[in-house]
């Protein structure tokens, strides 16, 4: 698909949505613009396509059980161009989510849906907008990395001449060009890595996902990897998988957390610590009793100083009368939701991430979806 | 493109050179025995290998002619007169035969086509080699042909065969087609070849063993997730993989072919190809030549062939990985190896004539047919028909089997 606008739709500040029946792509029509020729919408419209419009992915009660386990349970989500922490502990449902967002798991219930589309009446026209990297997905280890990309491109439809570009230009980017005639079988586990988010890159994706990306990378690698993707990540909707706390806090737009199947949790990255704010603490405390301390309460960070020891605590009431509030970071959000006794939060159902009126990159603001007013999204399924 | 790097996929494999490099030397080995185990007999003693075949061609030169009536009743003439001479007949307690000069001169360098000859004398199910040569009545002429027909009645009608009114007439009139007189001659080569069909199965296994993993190697190497979620992943992708497993098969098959026909061809010599099927055995109902046969039950096998990918594929596409494939298979090509036929009615015998090891095989002499309400085919029609109905049917089933692929 080449930004066919039928398969589009742009909302304007006020929140209206327009649908784009001309048959250019955004390109084109500012291609069009720029060389001082009328665009086929009025000026207005195209102004609003050109900088309002914006995809959106949208989750509709989104199920996956396995006999009686339920690996996604009802999840409801729109999300519009961002990064996206999908954040969860092993076994919460994040690969499941998103192997059903990439159309190679079928949802017991429920659907997804590009600008209002199913994903499976899109079918072709979806796949080419979607990036896929899988958590520990295979190679073949007798092709060379330059062969597998223009395999993957001739998978993903690009022509020859494309293919070779793309291919030429993303082994680049990774930094993989010097060993592109190697076979993968001789890649070490971060030049894999590399490849493979080359991979999902090489159609442009506009709904990138990304599992795991950085499991099993060292620290260097890691850093490396997180700016590639924030490279990548433009205009788009990615969807990074991680238990690894601090590589999306970094990255992400959007912190969403999973657990046991559904959306504990779906805030712009800047508020999402908000809600534990005076929950997290900080207490100096003999060292004999961090033990005692440990067993009560979740214990984020532990730091010894001379005989006493620093403890960062995640609480909803304070462990000492001493103890003095800190501002919350991500990890302590985490720790606060899959810690230890950790409190079971009201579901956040369906939420609508839009981008505010400050585009540069400001605040977020959570909009209700139309469907989040009534129940009538329930006969559309 | 897809196509090229599928193609790749499948040959840059070790496995695939170890499994095909094994099969060539493999059907190489067992096509050449019979060149290397070639021998034939003079007053002399025995000769072996080439001089053998060219020592057995010369000895056709004298023998290359129309089996005509008057042909057929001047040997059996001449047979009968040197067996009245005593000093030329030896007995084994059981049997009696020429013996001395009379053997060499006369049966040896004519013996097969001396068999044949006999062959039209003996009822249905008899071998009396040339013991009835000597008491035939000539009064009437040899009558030889008349003899083939009435012997071909009588197969059809043995009771054991259970063939419908409309099977002997299928038959019947399949075998009045078989152009008379036949022509007699050297077809050495041709004979290896249509008796050894059926050791091209470990070709047609190293092809399974190659495409195995086209589908279920994704799976198992995690490569599934990342290729389904491409825009052709579902779609020209699944069809690029069948159309490469489908060409690799028969190109692969073709190479184990040519290297099965070019051995004996080569040794042998091509000569027979034009003669007919009945010079092997004289009541083969099938009106063709050796390359006509050849060439039949070449396509046939082939079909087998495709269908044989298609049932990989299938399988490939539904199993986790190409072991449980192979487990699947093997079992359905080389468990028929062990099965003999007891007679050719019969559920149990019919079935048996259409697995995959029996159809390589020609069983061109056994009258195998099937009936469908009026319709009558012999063996090699059914497994033409069944075959290509099972291609059909498995080949979209085994592209739907990946496009619903569940990665989990």
């Amino acid at each position: 698909m080449k930004h066919r606008p039928p398969y589009f739709y742009f909302i304007d500040k006020n929140n209206y949505a327009h649908s784009c029946k001309g048959k250019m792509s955004q390109h084109d029509r500012t291609r069009r613009v720029e060389q001082g020729r009328k665009p086929p919408l009025p000026d207005c419209l195209c102004k609003i396509y050109q900088e309002d419009y914006y995809m959106q992915l949208q989750l509709k009660n989104l199920c996956k059980q396995y006999g009686t386990k339920c690996a996604v349970n009802h999840v409801n989500a729109s999300l519009s161009p961002g990064v996206y922490g999908l954040l969860g502990a092993n076994g919460a449902g994040k690969t499941t989510l998103m192997r059903m967002i990439c159309g190679v798991l079928k949802p017991s219930f429920g659907s997804i849906r590009l600008n209002g589309k199913s994903i499976e009446e899109l079918g072709e026209r979806y796949y080419s907008h979607l990036g896929y990297m899988p958590q520990d997905f295979g190679f073949y280890p007798d092709f060379t990395a330059r062969e597998f990309m223009l395999y993957m491109a001739a998978v993903k439809g690009l022509d020859a001449k494309t293919a070779k570009q793309r291919t030429e230009h993303l082994l680049h980017m990774v930094n993989l060009q010097d060993v592109a005639n190697k076979k993968v079988k001789s890649y070490s586990g971060g030049m894999k890595q590399r490849l493979g988010i080359a991979q999902a890159e090489l159609n442009h994706p506009q709904v990138l996902i990304l599992d795991e990306p950085t499991a099993g990378l060292d620290p260097k690698e890691r850093v490396r990897f997180r700016n590639l993707i924030s490279d990548f990540a433009k205009e788009k909707i990615v969807i990074l998988s991680t238990h690894i706390v601090s590589d999306v806090s970094y990255i992400a737009d959007y912190i969403l957390m999973m657990k046991s199947g559904q959306f504990l949790l779906g805030e712009p990255m800047e508020t999402v610590t908000d809600h534990i704010k005076g929950k997290v603490w900080e207490i100096l405390i003999d060292n004999r009793e961090v033990g005692e301390y440990s067993r009560d309460f979740s214990v984020v960070n532990l730091h010894h100083e001379n005989n006493m020891a620093r403890l960062r605590i995640v609480s909803d009431t304070a462990p000492t009368i001493d103890a003095v509030t800190v501002e919350p970071s991500l990890e302590d959000l985490f720790l606060y939701h899959f810690g230890e006794g950790a409190q079971e939060e009201g579901k956040c159902e369906a939420f609508l991430l839009m981008p505010s009126d400050d585009l540069a990159g400001g605040a977020k603001r959570r909009v209700p979806l139309p469907y989040e007013r009534s129940n009538d999204y329930v006969d559309e399924i | 493109m897809l196509m090229k790097y599928e193609f790749l996929k499948i040959l840059r494999k070790k496995s695939t050179i170890i499994v095909m490099a094994l099969s060539l030397l493999l059907t190489a080995f067992l096509f050449g025995l019979p060149i290397l185990q070639y021998q034939t007999y003079n007053q002399d003693g025995v000769i072996k290998g080439s001089e053998g075949i060219a020592y057995t061609k010369d000895q056709y030169q004298d023998i290359s002619v129309p089996i005509t009536d008057e042909y057929v009743e001047k040997t059996i003439t001449e047979y009968q007169k040197l067996f009245e001479n005593p000093n030329n007949v030896g007995y084994d307690g059981s049997e009696k035969f020429l013996i001395g000069d009379a053997y060499w001169n006369f049966v040896a360098p004519r013996e097969k086509q001396l068999s044949m000859i006999a062959s039209a004398y003996d009822s249905p199910g008899e071998n009396s080699g040339f013991n009835k040569l000597p008491d035939l009545d000539l009064a009437n002429g040899a009558k030889f042909y008349q003899a083939r027909n009435e012997k071909v009645k009588s197969l059809l009608n043995t009771p054991a065969r259970e063939l419908s009114s409309q099977q002997k007439d299928y038959w019947n009139n399949m075998s009045s087609k078989v152009e008379t007189p036949l022509q007699y001659g050297y077809h050495e080569g041709w004979e290896i070849i249509m008796s050894s069909f059926e050791l091209l199965m470990f070709a047609l296994l190293a092809v399974c063993i190659v495409i195995a993993p086209v589908f279920s190697g994704e799976y198992q190497a995690g490569t599934d997730a990342v290729i389904l979620s491409g825009k052709y992943g579902k779609t020209k992708l699944v069809t690029a993989k069948i159309i490469s497993s489908m060409l690799f098969g028969v190109l692969a098959f073709t190479l184990h072919v040519i290297v099965a026909f070019a051995l004996p061809l080569a040794a042998f010599g091509a000569d027979g190809w034009n003669l007919p099927l009945q010079v092997s055995g004289l009541t083969i109902p099938y009106p063709f030549t050796f390359l006509q046969a050849t060439l039949l039950n070449l396509g046939v096998i082939y079909l087998v062939l495709l269908a044989m990918i298609c049932l990989t594929l299938l399988l490939s596409a539904k199993m986790k990985s190409p072991y449980l494939v192979l487990v699947v298979l093997v079992p359905v090509l080389f468990i028929p190896l062990f099965l003999s036929p007891n007679g050719t009615t019969g559920a149990y015998n019919l079935t048996l004539f259409l697995l995959p090891y029996r159809c390589l095989m020609p069983e061109i002499g056994k009258y195998v047919s099937y009936q469908v309400g009026g319709l009558v085919l012999d063996a090699l029609s059914m497994r033409a028909i069944l075959y290509a109905i099972m291609t059909a049917v498995m080949l979209p089933l085994a592209g739907l089997g990946f496009k619903k692929h569940q990665v989990a």
